[in-house]
């Protein structure tokens, strides 16, 4: 049961991680592919779900939370300061 | 070869395109493509050390998630201090 749960999770992350390479290398302005940071954040907390699932809380289960919770919390903001300098970039014609 | 180890593979493959798209296009282009980058090669290595049953690769996951926040808000940084540096010449 435990074995099924986890390959469902990684499956759902590997989705997810493929959508937001697809929206990032596809897209074609700079903010349009910023937007495809929040699928990839989710895809490794579910990576990372699929992991401790499987471990438990082992060294590599605690790990795994620990990176979850890490780009869970500096996803949004890593998006936010990215979003400013692309709208620098934008008014400099840049972008 | 097991399932983590494919899944690994597959997101190590992810890495190409994303490369591709920080080596093409302008800087803040590449930047996203880099900071997605970081991402995947952190779950990438979490996947090894699952597939491979090493802790090793777990600890270097959540390194290289670190520094790879430290090092998007680096480049960012940067790229603001070229913007300033262009805006005097001009």
């Amino acid at each position: 049961m435990r074995s099924a749960i986890a390959w469902v999770l990684l499956g759902a992350g590997g989705a997810l991680q493929l959508l937001a390479v697809l929206g990032v290398v596809l897209l074609r302005d700079a903010l349009d592919r910023l937007h495809y940071l929040g699928p990839a954040t989710l895809a490794t907390a579910l990576v990372a779900a699929a992991v401790v699932v499987r471990e438990s809380f082992s060294l590599i289960g605690i790990s795994a939370l620990l990176l979850a919770a890490f780009v869970l919390f500096s996803g949004p903001l890593l998006a936010h300061v990215t979003g400013g300098a692309i709208l620098q970039a934008q008014r400099r014609g840049d972008g | 070869m097991n399932g983590w180890l494919w899944a690994a593979t597959a997101f190590a493959g992810a890495l190409v395109p994303l490369g591709l798209v920080a080596a093409l296009r302008p800087a803040v282009h590449g930047l996203v493509a880099l900071e997605l980058g970081g991402l995947d090669a952190a779950v990438t290595l979490l996947l090894l050390s699952e597939g491979t049953h090493s802790q090793s690769f777990a600890t270097l996951a959540l390194v290289l998630a670190v520094t790879s926040f430290v090092g998007s808000v680096a480049f960012v940084r940067f790229l603001a201090v070229l913007e300033h540096a262009g805006r005097r010449r001009r």
